[in-house]
């Protein structure tokens, strides 16, 4: 008897150490597993398709929910949205629409400069260069890991006339091998950055001129 | 004397003029290589599709026809018009019919040779680096450790029994009466010597193992898909708010959906870098079949349009979770706090898979907020904390320790729990 009660304890504070924290593959014991994993709808929590639809089809039959805000609400604070759709595979009209589209953003604040520099950095600058010179850590002048040679945005005279509702609609919805942000980047902040790079062109123009026009007097001088 | 004055003139102008005419033959000259880097490369690669088809061997497909292909470049529409080349009107139709830019008056006959001449001539070979930068994990040596103390730890108490057998042998010889020695397993010394040894490791491991219930410090679950952080964050320089921008603005740092993956694994389709990767068990990963995966999910062919409606969502494993009646802010801590994500999470940037760094335990909570000093300055978040401000300004509060997050109500029970 007295040997069955040592062994069964020892038994116990074995069971208990191989709870302990070492580094593996399966998620470790836990004393409530009910609170522990959430029984609320948190976000991505896996929703059961018995019960749940994502598909406007089965609306009525199941609870619909697709994460997305309601149709036609803009959220506070939020630009309106872009008029134009994108276009068909092949097709070009809207791209060309979108030319005429005008910011509603014209000047940035010392404040907002910050944050919007911020965010070019941390969303655009990977490829299109903390310089805006299309030469950024991932395609690294091409020996990084991205292949296609993303835009000049200073320094290309295409990128610098092309207005502000052009780069929106690449922005959002991709242009050759850019793919769409509209899920990184809320069009206020795509605004935004498109003026950020409008007042850069404009900087880096501003002084090569005075640049220019001095090598040029230097050169009637001699 | 006039004569000479001319002549020094006269070699003056002529020094000039070869100057300037070999500067201008030098800009005239600029090789294809940089000609290509500016005007096609962000469409064409040599190699690989990207937008438009590698350009690698282009001449052999427009059978050597210069005057054709010029054409084509300077304006494809028009081209398309005036001639019936059935390789052209092919070639436009396999890219969803859409044009190449307009390079009429962007580019001369002669730029355009200069490009074509690259191409021919093909990129210069690199010579591949000798990568060792991948360092293999270390194996653990506990084992071996554990069962070397087993040997010994026997091999004493073998000696010991010697010992005293050796002795009684001696005490017999010389006379003294000696009791027979015990085996060490009889011996009493010896037996409480062991349970009190028990009783002191099992009661360490049961107490560790208690404390460590419901916590999954070291958890790395097998993903669906092998991604290195290292790889993404660490070499490739991609900040963590351009997955998980969602730190700014939400409580959870999003995980980010399959098309902003493919933002970049449009263009890149094989895994080329010089770190190897392996996974938690040591073995090498290969990038490229993990890429592959990921098209999967996406629904992409290369080559092809990328259809985010038409990407599935890819079914990663949750690292980090807290009980359901604890409440975690991430954009609390990384705006209003300024909090790098390496705190809690560990240097990310140098895992290929992650791994459980804190074991969020709720005294790791307080005791970072205990000793955590808030950034009170320049910071919109606390403006309102109006007192502290004042006593910081007075001196009444030292500047050099600051306000702490405990000060400012972070170890309130109803902060975390409600």
């Amino acid at each position: 008897m007295k040997k069955l009660y040592f062994i069964s304890s020892l038994f116990v504070v074995l069971a208990i150490t191989s709870c302990s924290d070492n580094g593996d593959r399966n998620p470790h014991n836990i004393y409530m597993p009910d609170m522990a994993y959430s029984r609320a709808y948190e976000t991505y929590a896996y929703r059961d398709s018995a019960t749940f639809t994502q598909s406007e089809s089965e609306r009525g039959q199941k609870i619909f929910y697709n994460n997305a805000p309601v149709v036609g609400t803009i959220s506070r604070g939020e630009e309106m949205p872009f008029p134009l759709a994108k276009d068909a595979n092949g097709d070009t009209t809207n791209y060309y629409a979108s030319k005429s589209i005008k910011n509603p953003i014209d000047t940035l604040t010392e404040k907002q400069l910050v944050e919007v520099e911020r965010q070019y950095l941390i969303n655009c600058g990977i490829c299109h260069g903390s310089k805006l010179d299309g030469n950024g850590p991932l395609y690294k002048g091409g020996e990084g890991p991205f292949a296609a040679k993303p835009a000049t945005l200073v320094g290309d005279a295409r990128y610098e006339a092309m207005p502000d509702g052009q780069m929106f609609y690449s922005v959002a919805y991709g242009k050759n091998l850019m793919g769409s942000y509209a899920s990184q980047l809320s069009r206020k902040q795509r605004w935004e950055i498109i003026a950020y790079i409008k007042a850069k062109q404009k900087e880096a123009k501003a002084s090569a001129a005075p640049a220019a026009s001095a090598a040029a007097t230097a050169v009637v001088k001699k | 004397m006039k004569f000479h004055h001319q002549i020094t003139k006269l070699i003056l102008t002529s020094i000039l003029f070869v100057l300037f005419a070999s500067i201008s033959n030098n800009i005239l000259a600029q090789d294809g290589k940089s000609l290509f880097m500016k005007n096609c490369a962000s469409c064409h690669a040599l190699d690989k599709k990207l937008t438009g088809p590698a350009l690698m061997g282009v001449e052999d497909r427009w059978k050597g026809n210069r005057k054709n292909l010029h054409a084509w470049i300077k304006n494809t529409g028009s081209y398309m018009k005036t001639s019936n080349d059935a390789y052209a009107i092919a070639l436009y139709n396999e890219y969803g019919k859409s044009a190449m830019n307009v390079f009429d008056g962007v580019l001369d006959d002669k730029q355009i040779d200069d490009i074509l001449d690259y191409i021919k001539k093909g990129p210069e070979v690199k010579v591949a680096a000798n990568g060792d930068a991948g360092e293999k994990p270390e194996s653990d040596n506990t084992l071996l450790f554990g069962i070397l103390t087993l040997i010994l730890a026997v091999v004493a108490f073998t000696l010991m029994q010697v010992n005293s057998n050796l002795k009684k042998l001696s005490d017999d010889k010389e006379g003294i009466p000696a009791a027979e020695p015990v085996v060490f397993w009889k011996n009493r010394t010896y037996i409480a010597f062991g349970i009190i040894l028990l009783v002191i490791i099992g009661g360490y491991l049961t107490a560790k193992g208690a404390i460590g219930l419901g916590r999954n410090k070291g958890y790395v679950p097998e993903q669906p898909i092998f991604y290195s952080h290292k790889v993404h964050a660490g070499i490739n320089q991609i900040n963590c708010q351009y997955c998980h921008g969602g730190v700014n603005d939400s409580k959870h740092a999003n995980i980010p959906s399959v098309n902003v993956c493919m933002n970049c694994h449009m263009a890149i389709n094989e895994y080329k870098g010089t770190a190897k990767l392996y996974n938690e068990e040591g073995e090498e990963v290969n990038g490229t079949a993990e890429i592959q995966k990921l098209y999967k999910y996406a629904n992409y062919t290369p080559g092809k349009p990328f259809d985010a409606s038409k990407a599935t969502a890819i079914p990663w494993t949750k690292i980090h979770n807290l009980p359901d009646h604890v409440y975690f802010n991430h954009s609390q801590h990384v705006v209003a706090g300024k909090q790098q994500c390496q705190t809690c999470h560990g240097e990310i940037t140098k895992m290929d898979e992650v791994k459980q760094f804190a074991d969020l335990s709720m005294g790791w909570c307080i005791n970072c907020h205990r000793e955590t000093k808030v950034q009170f300055k320049e910071n919109g978040f606390y403006s309102i904390y109006q007192k502290y401000h004042d006593d910081l300004k007075s001196g009444k509060m030292d500047s050099t320790k600051g306000v702490t997050v405990e000060k400012i109500g972070g170890t309130e029970c109803q902060k975390c729990h409600y």
